[in-house]
């Protein structure tokens, strides 16, 4: 069998590079980090400052089998000159953080972090989102089982810190499924569009502990999807075209997994609330009763009935069954969020206070003790969601993590960590109204 | 995969279908060696889906065999049920057509009574003789006089359809990832990392 890699190379036909990520960090990122040779230069090294992401491809072309994602080692070196985060900056755009890093494992053992980065054409603030994302793995920093980098750190002792040093990268282009990329936008510009209260709510769920979290917002997702499944469903059932209906189902496996996509796409009020509550239980399950009251406390289901709200849910049901737009049940889902903290701010009069002075800050880098103590306050004054990792396991989170606020009507303010925790597997989020 | 153990960890056995047809059914057809020559061939195997194991080139959860064609897919307990027609396989530098995919979906039972499973069988063939296209024509065609018509070779790809299918293997975003994707852009004050 003759492969020779990176050069004139020849990967046996129908084989492909497609490494685990386990395999990434724990055979080929450990023998770079430990300088030792790896049997066939698969990885290159690269400088990702001076590489935009469409020339990736060819520089790190693996034989001549046509790839969907292409693999480097970069070294973390370069920082901008105000602070200690890693220069990804190109001469086109540059590389930014998205979403929380996730732990990766390896026979159940922690051995390192993956973030995930989008490249934005242009310079910041003003950057263009592509759909070039890249992986970037990194080793922890303390890996004391581990006895090919703790020999080495002996003589090296920056060899291995996670914010310097080598990473291994994965860099793809992000699929546009036809119709997933209709519904997805949809979702994402309900989200962006005036409907902050169930991205905030996605992200409290996402703060569970990670292992089961994932599942758990696909479902969340995956509920959500289905408003707005259903109201291209209706447009199908117009068109009398249930084909489209079933090229969504394809795309969108995660939805399938929901009960009555398609025989009965608007429930009654009660099968709703069940079906939330059936969400619940079903994820609350995998978590810890304290993750699992977190979203409880968001979603409950007596709550939920108690509302002023749950009168909208008729209207849910007559605007599916005229053929409304799916922005009708956001705006009842806002209302019905909208009215229970309403509710809640009114009970405690601390909570203005806390709104306001979180509202006077800085929007990024503020205090996170201070954080934390809003989130105290708010925990005692009222019976909000505020869902807290502990103190220690918050600031490891916060040091690296960004910080994402946004502000509804003027009024309403919603904080949540949505990213890098180093230990994800702990409760990280911040709900407060 | 011991097939596999002169490759560096972290190389897989994907081909596409074009690579399936071109690499392995064409190069087995003329009877030329296939390199590495991964795939066995069962013939006409009688094995359930799940028997496979062992018998048919593994990789992750799907397994590669040669085959041969048939009217009748019946296995000691079962029988593979076609599912929806031909689908024309393109040489992905010349456009030609290089064969066609069948996808069958496994019974358990006796035909045509039986219980659907979730195990899926891709059957890849070359056009049939005659439109036979590409370099395998001018070796098969010498052989078509022989006891053996190779072009009834087909190769098959099986593997169960599960919930597990869609777990984070990173290489792809997920649903969680696109959700913070898109709440990044209500972030007006995009610092750069």
């Amino acid at each position: 069998m003759n492969i020779s890699v990176n050069g004139q190379s020849q990967v046996p036909p129908g084989f492909r590079f497609h490494p685990t990520e386990e395999e990434l960090l724990h055979y080929y990122l450990r023998k770079k980090v430990a300088s030792k040779k790896i049997d066939l230069d698969v990885i290159r090294d690269v400088d990702l400052n001076k590489l935009e992401p469409w020339d990736i491809q060819e520089k790190c072309r693996i034989g001549s089998t046509p790839q969907n994602d292409w693999y480097f080692f970069s070294h973390k070196d370069k920082k901008y000159p105000t602070g200690t985060r890693t220069n990804r900056a190109t001469a086109a755009g540059f590389w930014k953080a998205t979403g929380r890093d996730k732990v990766i494992y390896s026979n159940s053992k922690r051995i390192g972090m993956r973030k995930t980065l989008v490249f934005y054409k242009g310079r910041a603030p003003h950057g263009q989102k592509s759909d070039w994302i890249m992986h970037e793995y990194r080793l922890d920093e303390n890996n004391n089982n581990n006895t090919l980098v703790s020999s080495l750190e002996e003589e090296d002792p920056n060899m291995s810190s996670g914010e310097d040093g080598w990473v291994v990268c994965r860099v793809f282009k992000k699929k546009n499924y036809h119709k997933a990329v209709e519904s997805c936008s949809q979702i994402s510009s309900n989200l962006s569009h005036g409907h902050p209260t169930a991205a905030a709510v996605i992200s409290a769920a996402g703060g569970g502990s990670s292992n089961s979290s994932d599942g758990f917002l696909d479902r969340i997702l995956g509920y959500m999807g289905r408003s707005s499944s259903s109201s291209s469903l209706l447009s199908c059932n117009n068109n009398n075209n249930r084909q489209e209906m079933m090229n969504i189902q394809q795309v969108l496996p995660p939805f399938m997994h929901l009960p009555r996509l398609l025989e009965n796409p608007w429930p009654t009020p009660t099968s709703t609330t069940t079906a939330t509550a059936a969400m619940i239980n079903d994820s609350s399950s995998g978590l810890s009763p304290e993750d699992g009251g977190c979203f409880a406390a968001a979603c409950d289901e007596d709550q939920l009935v108690r509302s002023p709200a749950t009168n909208e849910f008729p209207k849910l049901e007559a605007a599916g069954g005229g053929g409304g737009s799916g922005l009708t049940d956001w705006v009842a889902l806002d209302r019905l969020v909208a009215s229970q903290l309403n509710a809640a701010a009114h009970d405690g009069g601390t909570t203005t206070n806390v709104r306001e002075d979180l509202f006077s800050f800085p929007l990024l880098h503020h205090d996170h003790q201070n954080q934390e103590n809003h989130n105290n306050n708010n925990l005692r004054s009222n019976n909000t969601v505020s869902c807290r990792s502990n103190v220690s396991n918050h600031h490891q989170a916060s040091s690296s993590s960004d910080q994402v606020y946004m502000m509804v009507n003027g009024e309403d303010f919603w904080s949540f960590a949505g990213s890098p925790s180093s230990s994800s597997s702990d409760p990280l989020c911040h709900l407060s109204a | 995969m011991s097939n596999n153990a002169k490759l560096p960890p972290g190389f897989r056995f994907y081909p596409t279908d074009e690579e399936l047809i071109v690499h392995f059914l064409q190069r087995k057809a003329a009877l030329l060696p296939c390199h590495p020559d991964v795939i066995p061939d069962l013939d006409l195997y009688p094995y359930d889906p799940w028997d496979l194991d062992g018998k048919a080139m593994v990789e992750g959860n799907k397994w590669y065999f040669y085959s041969r064609r048939t009217q009748t897919r019946i296995t000691g307990n079962g029988f593979w049920m076609p599912l929806g027609g031909d689908e024309c396989i393109y040489s992905s530098s010349s456009g030609q057509k290089v064969g066609s995919k069948r996808c069958y979906v496994f019974y358990v039972g006796e035909p045509p009574e039986g219980a659907k499973t979730n195990w899926f069988l891709q059957e890849y063939r070359l056009p049939d003789s005659g439109t036979s296209a590409g370099s395998s024509s001018s070796r098969s065609s010498k052989k078509r006089h022989s006891k053996m018509d190779y072009s009834k070779w087909v190769v098959c790809r099986v593997y169960e359809r599960n919930c597990s299918d869609n777990e984070d293997d990173g290489t792809e975003l997920s649903c969680l990832d696109e959700v913070f994707l898109s709440l990044d852009d209500l972030d007006e004050i995009s610092l750069p990392n």
